[in-house]
């Protein structure tokens, strides 16, 4: 019971709480202490996933039954190469948006203020007399509540991937729409109407997934993870069994989370609520909150339902869910005028790559391959290939997207519009916001050497050894029209000068209230550049990625 | 079965099937809001008849008590707003609503054959649950669960409710300082009949005894934070209704009590990651979350008034 506890199972519940801890108190300071708070939390993070990480790459799954109860009683925080892969990508992504985030307080939002300014004697005297319920208001550049729901986010996300439990990480998921919707509702009030849309469904998508666990519960009579997906393969052994409600739950399990990583045709939400999102708060988004869903969905098809030959027609049906949102959400991108609804639709084209891997999951014999001299592949090889080309292209996604809406949102903040022709070289102006743009479409599209390049390899291979030619053919047309309008995007704010006659008029540059905001303005532009360049360098990481998930890995 | 179903049963049913109706059909706002009103009630009643005491208070408290009171505020605030869909006519106005009756009908069809026919399997923690029950401090099996065994569940639901209030406090003026999303509520409240303040001042004392006792008598009966905030935020309600001067406690308190359950909870969860509580830690946090649950729910009501009224541009 009272067994020592190792500092790395501490920090499997500190990466989880100490966020959570940070974001209730941030409720009680001022702005410029919460931005402190909020850099200090992000080291605090990156400190703690650090060692889970490192341990889990040693092999191990790190388990922790908090307050010494063991499932199925209490519920187990539990951290596997899945887990660990996404933790890592949130602290880095998180970290470089919380610092951008203090450097550039207007990136975080809007806020109203009453016009009239009161007097600073009436703080402590009667309150009522200030009262300014009929003061007009006006709407002002930063909002200081960016910090604690934010932070609120951060802990949402670490819980659901850490977490060993199928209603915990529902809470967790509800922890992260929640703060998501209040993140987009600080873009003022154009974004309100984005923020309440989103806000539905949301909400519908963790009501699906909780009634698709409740329907799992009530046949395996466990919560755990592992244990009721042990409890479903038993099942499943026994033959004569009923596995419909498995299916059942599996389905609207499915749906309740592609609403949430807005998968075609369900992608309406995202568009309006990624781009009139403030800048600091549309990479978090795209990076990271719909990789909490995607997280949760793979854990269901993997580890839960396992391989069940009864859920291939729903397999089927999401990877041409997926097919439709790679091929529709590229032609949408390549039709937006403005840039951060085409980075939007670039998303809602992304997200269609990591559902492409489910029939292969119930279908990884290596039958192609078999036969063919000099082709001896272990096996779990086409799963492991086609999980870890999945994880990759989504970790790709998270450091590329990052960089593409903070580049994007920055630019949109200096110059008040993200019409792309106004834009026009932009580039000569600020080199390394169009330079770190460059990288993260070098990402997107996954061209070699970066994470998207792995990813897209890796899936291809075992496609292949499985036999699923299909897949190839989507990859390259997902390539091709992501190459399209990538560069339709980035190109023009490339164009120098030189290369046409049309003279180049930026629009004219806000303008800053004091020279030391405009330094750290400058700093700021690092933020993208180095999720820009991690993009890339993190390609050679291929191979690794494929090592850390096997541990703890379902076959 | 053999009996068949008591009248009280059927009578119940019926009642609640008519106020989801209620709840529906009428184009006024208020009506819906007074039909979502005893939806909650027959709600509560029905989860009674059931056994579970435990969800029947928190229906009442929460469902049926603060719920009303925020959507029968909007209506009267606001009665005459037209539905989101009101300026676009739809061409076939019957489409929509035979489309979603369809589609619930189908997924209620599908959904209750597969619940009949699986073979339900019972809660694998049943007896794990009565076993360890004595190293919990507390009596009372569901709140052992909540508090003990799943601990982690309940500081982070606490924690949606915490973010919700901050979230709602976030759309108001200003950003920081004791006043920031607060200005808007701090004005003056209509004034009410003399019969009404006088029954307020009755009732507020006996409904903060009832707060206070559904909190403490959670370890051993029904009862806990959740109903026991609900009950003494509806305390503050009537409270702030009746023109009892709360602005200056509002300010200066609310954010500091939102917070310090959640803290707290916390602070011990880090220290007790793999041990039990202990029940002194278990009860002042239970307190605390019950005064941050009363605090995030009136935020939460505070903030209903629209803070961009007379906006200018900036």
């Amino acid at each position: 019971m009272n067994a020592p506890m190792s500092l790395t199972l501490f920090c499997l519940g500190a990466v989880v709480l100490i966020p959570l801890l940070a974001s209730a108190l941030s409720v009680l300071l001022g702005s410029a202490a919460r931005r402190v708070l909020g850099v200090l939390t992000s080291a605090a993070v990156l400190g703690l996933s650090a060692p889970i990480l490192v341990r889990v790459t040693s092999g191990e799954t790190l388990e922790l039954a908090l307050g010494g109860f063991e499932s199925p009683l209490g519920i187990t925080l539990r951290a596997d190469g899945l887990s660990a892969l996404f933790l890592a990508m949130t602290a880095i992504v998180g970290a470089v948006v919380s610092c951008y985030a203090a450097a550039r307080p207007a990136a975080t939002g809007k806020r109203l203020v009453a016009q009239t300014v009161e007097p600073a004697t009436v703080t402590d005297g009667d309150h009522r007399a200030a009262l300014t319920e009929d003061a007009p208001a006006a709407w002002r550049t930063g909002h200081a509540g960016f910090w604690p729901l934010w932070l609120g986010c951060w802990s949402g996300l670490n819980a659901v991937f850490v977490s060993g439990d199928l209603f915990n990480t529902y809470v967790g998921l509800e922890l992260v729409g929640l703060t998501a919707v209040a993140l987009v509702a600080l873009g003022g009030r154009e974004a309100w109407a984005a923020a309440l849309r989103y806000l539905f469904i949301a909400v519908l998508g963790s009501l699906l997934f909780l009634i698709g666990v409740a329907l799992i519960y009530s046949v395996t009579g466990t919560l755990d993870i592992i244990d009721s997906g042990e409890a479903i393969t038993q099942l499943a052994a026994q033959g004569d069994a009923d596995l419909a409600a498995v299916v059942l739950a599996l389905c609207l399990i499915s749906l309740g989370l592609a609403l949430k990583v807005a998968l075609v045709p369900l992608h309406g939400w995202l568009i309006p609520a990624h781009s009139s999102a403030p800048s600091a708060v549309s990479p978090l988004l795209s990076a990271l909150v719909i990789k909490a869903a995607l997280f949760v969905l793979l854990r269901a098809w993997l580890w839960v339902a396992g391989p069940l030959p009864e859920l291939e027609i729903l397999a089927w049906v999401l990877a041409g869910m997926g097919t439709a949102a790679i091929l529709l959400g590229s032609v949408m991108a390549l039709r937006q005028s403005r840039l951060k609804p085409l980075i939007a639709y670039s998303t809602v084209a992304q997200v269609g790559y990591w559902f492409l891997l489910l029939p292969l999951l119930l279908d990884p014999e290596t039958s192609a391959l078999e036969g063919q001299p000099g082709t001896t592949l272990e096996e779990g090889a086409v799963l492991a290939g086609a999980l870890s080309g999945t994880v990759a292209l989504a970790l790709g996604h998270g450091l590329a997207k990052a960089s593409l809406f903070l580049s994007a949102g920055h630019l949109k903040d200096l110059y008040s519009t993200d019409e792309i022709t106004e834009l026009r070289g932009a580039g000569r102006a600020h080199p390394m916001l169009v330079m770190s743009m460059g990288l993260s479409a070098v990402g997107l599209i996954g061209l070699p050497l970066s994470l998207g390049f792995s990813g897209k390899w890796l899936l291809a291979t075992s496609a292949v050894a499985a036999g699923h030619y299909w897949i190839l053919v989507v990859l390259v047309a997902g390539t091709l029209f992501s190459a399209a309008y990538l560069l339709k995007a980035v190109a023009p704010l490339l164009v120098m000068s030189e290369d046409d006659q049309t003279a180049l008029t930026l629009p004219q540059a806000q303008n800053h209230p004091g020279a030391s905001d405009r330094t750290l303005t400058g700093k700021a532009q690092l933020a993208p550049f180095l999720l820009g360049l991690l993009t890339v360098l993190t390609g050679f990481l291929g191979v690794w990625l494929t090592g850390v998930l096997e541990v703890g890995a379902p076959w | 079965m053999t009996g068949g179903v008591p009248a009280a049963d059927l009578v119940l049913g019926v009642g609640l099937l008519a106020s989801v109706l209620c709840t529906v059909l009428p184009h006024s706002r208020l009506a819906q809001s007074m039909g979502l009103l005893g939806l909650g009630v027959l709600t509560t009643l029905a989860w009674l008849r059931l056994g579970s005491v435990d969800v029947a208070l928190a229906e009442a408290g929460i469902g049926g008590g603060i719920l009303a009171a925020l959507l029968v505020w909007v209506s009267v605030r606001s009665p005459a707003q037209p539905s989101p869909d009101a300026g676009t006519a739809p061409r076939w106005p019957w489409l929509r609503p035979a489309v979603g009756t369809l589609s619930a009908v189908t997924l209620i069809l599908i959904t209750a054959a597969v619940w009949l026919r699986a073979e339900q399997s019972l809660p694998a923690w049943d007896a794990a649950v009565t076993a360890a029950m004595d190293r919990t401090g507390v009596e009372h099996e569901i709140t052992g669960v909540l508090l003990v065994f799943r601990f982690y569940d309940t500081l982070l639901e606490s924690a949606v409710l915490m973010l919700t209030a901050v979230a709602v406090l976030a759309l108001g003026r200003e950003d920081v300082g004791p006043r920031a999303g607060l200005s808007a509520a701090l004005g003056t409240q209509p004034s009410i009949p003399a019969s009404l303040h006088w029954l307020i001042r009755v009732f507020a004392p006996a409904l903060f005894l009832a707060g206070l006792w559904l909190l403490f008598a959670g370890s051993t009966d029904s009862g806990g934070a959740f109903q026991s905030g609900a009950v003494l935020c509806a305390v503050l309600i009537l409270l702030r209704s009746a023109h009892v001067p709360l602005e200056k406690l509002t300010l200066r308190w609310l954010r500091p009590v939102l917070v310090a359950g959640v803290v707290a909870f916390i602070l011990a969860a880090l220290a007790h990651l793999s041990a039990p509580f202990s029940f002194p830690v278990l009860l002042g946090i239970e307190v605390l979350l019950t005064l941050g649950i009363a605090a995030g729910l009136y935020a939460i009501y505070l903030c209903l008034e629209n803070p961009v009224q007379r906006e200018v541009s900036a």
